[in-house]
């Protein structure tokens, strides 16, 4: 059990509130608290914490999320960096989730967020896509993976094929996955037009690719994540699309199936 | 395991092993694993003689990150060093990050485990930055129960290294070399001596860096570290991202010699350079380890004159962590038709 520090909790506490929310300590308290330096004083031995604290997750943010960056400008993605780290302080051990909460307190914080639907900025729109992509691609990047084990290959059964677990299925009201390679490939997009993306989001021998795929897709892949059976899944395109299952189960495997097995869309069932 | 080797590549060896006296911190010099440098450490293979790497950014990997580290760990010897375990902290123990990072370091074999005197954060929040403690009897007796907690959950000793420090607190009234001798003896837990850091945090408080080593129990340490600081004048800012400076190398020696050549390890983590550099840069150890090995007498470690300095700055940046977030964007790429 832990010795009880109260005078230790206290300072604790209010060391971290001066780092996260600076007005919140004058000077005074400040000096009951802190020696002065050698040659600077209290609240400046105080504000080289404060100033490197915002620096430094500030740069951590802007490395998680390049393409939000580039499309906002370093001064306001900075601005917007700055708040959410206010208000979203890191609660984890590790700095890859410190953009986790991110898109969703760009959606949160929309100046228009109380506007009707149709009548909100459609930029912001884009932002929040663009950050949750961001998000979903750094995620895959660490999460756990297939790699180190066996692949199926087109002789593979369809019984016996699942969704890897590296995948992620998504849809935007933007293209943010052209967006955002586009800023990779080191080029200056210009900000695109409302068009809804479906994409696959996965990771094979360690390097994640997108696939956009057709809202027929998604929903076959979706269906399939749901039930597990590909069989199913088939059988849910047949009844929304009004084609036999034996149209849907040809072009299944004569138009789709071998180029998903080779991208590293699934993994044998059980391993 | 690759022998240490000189800059031109020759084989040598430490005087520890010379004397053919083998211990479990006879090392050598070694590089802190760094992302940016995965790919050259894997094609070459570099005649590093260990490495670093920070625990935080592993212990929970699915991807390449953790793949690598294991890669590594099947050639060199890996000491695993965190900046999260926040041992001066009030918030209870995060008893599933220390089991976490037990399983890391019993994965990769770690030769021990270390992380800083200090806390990271209260109230669930992590700072991400090494805040200084106050040094005084209610913290020692909070840390050492707290240590004494987390070995048993590692199941071996930590390692625990003195911070740069740009603050002390009022509340203060033992020094830092006397509060991790009592920390040491209450709890059996052993040192890494960052000797940069005792240059910038002495140079901040106005205290005298011989003194303090001069203090320190070097019988406990395991480990130094070495690294680049940005002088700005009024202060020295810990930035890790240049050469080790003069006066820490002088420094240097001096630790070295009192710890009996304990393992070295340089940590560059701003602007880092190709890996040849940084192995370079600690290769540098070598020239002040022949100059002690070549003495009867301690080298005079520190320059009695002025402190040299840099030029002011006021971007600075203490701790610098964005090395530690990887280059998603450069392992991404968009299928088209």
């Amino acid at each position: 059990m832990s010795v009880v520090a109260p005078r230790l909790q206290a300072l604790q506490r209010w060391m971290l509130d001066a780092l996260i929310a600076p007005e919140s300590a004058d000077r005074a308290a400040v000096e009951q608290h802190v020696q002065p330096g050698a040659r600077i004083d209290a609240a400046a031995c105080l504000g080289i914490y404060r100033r490197s604290y915002v620096l430094r997750l500030r740069r951590c943010l802007a490395e998680q999320f390049p393409a939000t960056r580039h499309a906002l400008g370093a001064p306001l993605f900075d601005d917007f960096a700055d708040s959410y780290l206010r208000d979203c302080p890191s609660d984890s051990t590790t700095l890859y989730e410190l953009g986790r909460r991110y898109p969703g307190w760009l959606e949160a914080n929309r100046p228009d967020r109380d506007a009707p639907e149709d009548q909100r900025e459609d930029w912001i729109d884009f932002l929040v896509d663009l950050a949750t992509y961001e998000r979903e691609l750094f995620h895959l990047f660490d999460a756990a993976g297939h790699e180190g084990q066996s692949w199926p290959d087109a002789c593979a059964d369809d019984r016996d094929l699942v969704l890897q677990p590296c995948l992620a299925l998504a849809q935007y009201r933007y293209p943010v996955a052209w967006y955002y390679h586009e800023v990779r490939a080191g080029r200056a997009p210009a900000f695109p037009p409302c068009a809804d993306s479906c994409v696959v989001v996965l990771r094979r021998d360690y390097h994640t690719t997108t696939y956009p795929v057709s809202g027929l897709h998604y929903r076959f892949l979706a269906q399939l994540r749901q039930s597990g059976s590909i069989a199913a899944a088939l059988d849910d395109i047949a009844g929304w699309t009004g084609r036999t299952s034996a149209a849907v189960r040809e072009s299944w495997a004569a138009e789709v199936r071998q180029a998903w097995i080779e991208a590293g869309f699934f993994v044998n069932r059980g391993g | 395991m690759p022998e240490a080797t000189t800059t031109d590549g020759a084989a040598e060896t430490t005087p520890q092993r010379r004397g053919g006296r083998a211990r479990e911190n006879d090392l050598g010099l070694g590089v802190g694993l760094r992302n940016t440098h995965f790919d050259h450490i894997l094609a070459e293979r570099p005649a590093v003689d260990w490495f670093e790497a920070i625990s935080e950014n592993f212990m929970d990997s699915g991807g390449r990150p953790g793949a690598v580290l294991r890669e590594i760990a099947r050639h060199y010897p890996v000491v695993l060093h965190g900046v999260s375990l926040s041992i001066g902290s009030t918030d209870p123990i995060d008893r599933g990050y220390v089991r976490r990072l037990r399983r890391l370091a019993e994965e990769v074999d770690a030769r021990w485990v270390s992380d800083h005197l200090c806390w990271t954060g209260v109230l669930g929040i992590n700072s991400h930055d090494l805040l200084p403690l106050p040094l005084n009897a209610e913290v020692l007796a909070h840390v050492t129960s707290r240590v004494h907690a987390v070995q048993e959950l590692l199941g071996r000793s930590l390692v625990l290294e003195n911070p740069s420090t740009y603050l002390r607190f009022r509340d203060s009234d033992v020094s830092e070399p006397d509060f991790l001798r009592a920390l040491c003896d209450a709890t059996g837990c052993r040192l890494l001596l960052d000797v940069n850091n005792v240059y910038v945090s002495c140079y901040n408080a106005g205290t005298d860096p011989q003194a303090y080593l001069d203090a320190f129990p070097f019988e406990r340490v395991v480990q130094l570290h070495l690294a680049g600081h940005q002088h700005c004048g009024t202060h020295i800012v810990d930035t890790h991202d240049r050469p080790v400076s003069d006066a820490v190398w002088a420094l240097f020696a001096h630790a070295w010699q009192r710890s009996a050549g304990a393992a070295t390890l340089l940590e560059w983590d701003g602007d880092v350079p190709a890996f040849a550099r940084v192995h370079a840069e600690v290769l540098r150890a070598k020239e002040f380890m022949a100059a002690v090995a070549g003495q009867s007498a301690p080298v005079d470690a520190v320059a009695s004159g002025p402190w040299a300095r840099d030029s002011a700055a006021d971007q600075a940046l203490s701790t610098p962590v964005d090395f530690l977030v990887p280059d998603v964007m450069g392992r991404s790429r968009l299928q088209t038709a």
